[in-house]
């Protein structure tokens, strides 16, 4: 049974709260198109730095950089994933030797599936549930205690839920993490979980990105979709194309983002321009 | 309406849009649903009741939207926060705000297009900051970053409630097509900057990119969705874990 002694803990059940409340009101703050929730990950570390490693200013750095890249997920079911990377962070903190390729790993695993779930139950399901309570209740009459009761339904759920989610993420991290260290096999792990997070970085490309061209061959009476016949071959292909032709410019040939940012800019410009892109 | 009221509903919208992180769940799932927008907009403009009508109107077009991914197909935030006191103001009828809502919803997607598209300079700005040090600088670029989206929606709603539907409408016809093409393609194209990041993270050799097609191929081939995708990442991790060759095995 892992060690959950409170007293050997780094950070309090505050702490806990405190990094709780920072996801919960930063982490659409700053959306971009390039690294999503990221900053708010980040921002949520932040404010438990200080406890993680205190006075090791190299450590606090390495910390907010491990966390940089790609992060979104659904922000309220899918809180549990922030609380994951606390608990896995403040392990690593405590006895050192969690990787951070692991927590990396697992953070990414964990995003993709709980945006699904977070967008299908909560978006999807509860909120058009309790909305039509409401509207049923005040669209003719418009009476007040259609939105008063929607108001109420949603906190009085939603609240509890996604600190249950939070907190429950933040003590299975620190579980896990802790199986992990005395088990001792923590590189087979770091693997398996890479490949994990390299399954699910391919189906959110797919999934996330979709792009059609607008060309269209014609000679005489025969017509050449050229989107449909490259579909043919392999559904997405274009986004396939582009996709691994990103990685390599910047794995490979090491363009920088802010580079990238310029490419794809002119790209677009000329993409769009000449259809190329519909 | 007076410049009171304009105000105090332009700030409302504000704290209701999608990436406004003041009321968090209070925010966009609540007072950012028409149903509850018309309410409030009713409460400021002293007809409860019609504000309700309106917003449930507006809102049942609208009550199954989700919006997965970052992907915006409609903005229910202008629809519900420029169209339903546009509505009120005209005198007009539910179906009018709904009319109404649609233009603007439009205009929402642009707006947040344009959002997402700009912030990743505070993005790039947080990863100087780490760099040079200034950790608390770069812990408070979701504060700061949060300007891009509060001039995006304050200033519009603002000015398309209180200088009336006239100049609401040349505003929402405003932008040249080509500029919201543009973006439009720029912005569904960047997220593979940042899924390339992702790849160089976890992708340790070339032929790690196997595993990478397998999931580009099971969501755009077979249509799976990620949860599914899921259960097949864990067996080929499990199948790995239990049976792979290790490169450099820990005696375990």
């Amino acid at each position: 049974m892992a060690d959950n002694n409170q007293t050997e803990r780094l950070l309090s059940k505050k702490d806990v709260f405190r990094c709780y409340r920072s996801w919960l009101l930063w982490n659409l703050s700053v959306q971009n198109m390039e690294r999503m929730q990221g900053p708010a990950i980040v921002r949520m570390l932040g404010m438990v730095m200080d406890k993680l490693y205190p006075g090791d200013r190299e450590k606090q750095k390495e910390l907010l950089e491990r966390h940089e890249p790609f992060f979104n997920t659904e922000p309220y079911l899918g809180c549990i994933v922030p609380g994951v990377v606390l608990g896995m962070e403040e392990e690593n903190a405590r006895s050192g030797g969690v990787p951070g390729e692991l927590i990396n790993g697992v953070k990414t695993a964990l995003m993709g599936p709980f945006a699904g779930i977070g967008d299908s139950l909560y978006v999807g399901t509860l909120i058009p549930i309790l909305l039509s309570i409401a509207l049923g209740i005040s669209g003719e009459s418009g009476s007040v205690a259609g939105p008063i009761f929607y108001i109420i339904a949603h906190l009085a759920i939603m609240i509890p839920v996604t600190w249950f989610m939070f907190y429950r993420g933040y003590t299975m991290g620190i579980d896990s993490a802790q199986t992990i260290l005395a088990g001792g096999m923590k590189d087979r792990l770091t693997r398996a979980i890479n490949i994990v997070g390299l399954v699910v970085v391919g189906c959110i490309t797919a999934q996330y990105v979709n792009v059609r061209t607008g060309w269209v061959f014609t000679s005489g009476d025969m017509v050449v979709d050229l989107n449909s016949a490259l579909n043919g071959v392999f559904p997405n292909m274009i986004t396939l194309i582009l996709a691994l032709g990103t990685y390599w410019l910047m794995a490979k040939k090491k363009q920088g983002i802010g580079k990238m940012f310029l490419i794809f800019f002119v790209f677009a410009l000329v993409a769009y321009f000449t259809k190329f892109i519909a | 309406m007076n410049l009171f009221q304009a105000l105090l509903i332009a700030l409302l919208g504000y704290l209701s849009s999608i990436y406004s992180p003041w009321l968090s769940l209070g925010g966009w799932y609540t007072i950012g649903r028409p149903l509850v927008a018309g309410f409030l907009i009713g409460l400021i403009l002293g007809d409860v009741q019609q504000g309700i009508i309106l917003g449930a109107a507006v809102q049942a077009l609208y009550i199954g939207l989700v919006t997965p991914g970052g992907s915006m197909p409609a903005d229910v935030n202008f629809a519900a926060w420029i169209g339903i006191p546009l509505t009120m103001v005209a005198g007009q009828d539910a179906n009018f705000a709904v009319a109404l809502s649609v233009p603007f919803s439009f205009l929402g997607v642009a707006a947040v297009y344009s959002v997402v598209s700009f912030n990743t300079l505070f993005v790039h700005q947080q990863d100087k900051f780490i760099e040079e040090g200034q950790l608390e600088k770069a812990v408070r670029i979701p504060v700061v970053g949060q300007i891009s989206n509060f001039v995006v929606r304050f200033v519009p709603t603002f000015l398309c409630i209180y200088l009336g539907q006239d100049f609401a409408i040349a505003f929402a016809q405003s932008i040249p097509e080509w500029l919201g093409g543009v973006l439009f393609t720029f912005g569904s194209l960047l997220p593979l900057i940042g899924f390339a990041i992702l790849l160089n993270y976890v992708a340790k050799k070339t032929t790690d990119l196997t595993f990478y097609l397998v999931g580009f191929v099971l969501a755009a081939s077979l249509g799976l969705g990620i949860v599914p995708v899921l259960v097949f990442a864990l067996l080929l991790a499990y199948m790995d874990f239990r049976y792979g060759k290790d490169d450099n095995r820990e005696v375990a």
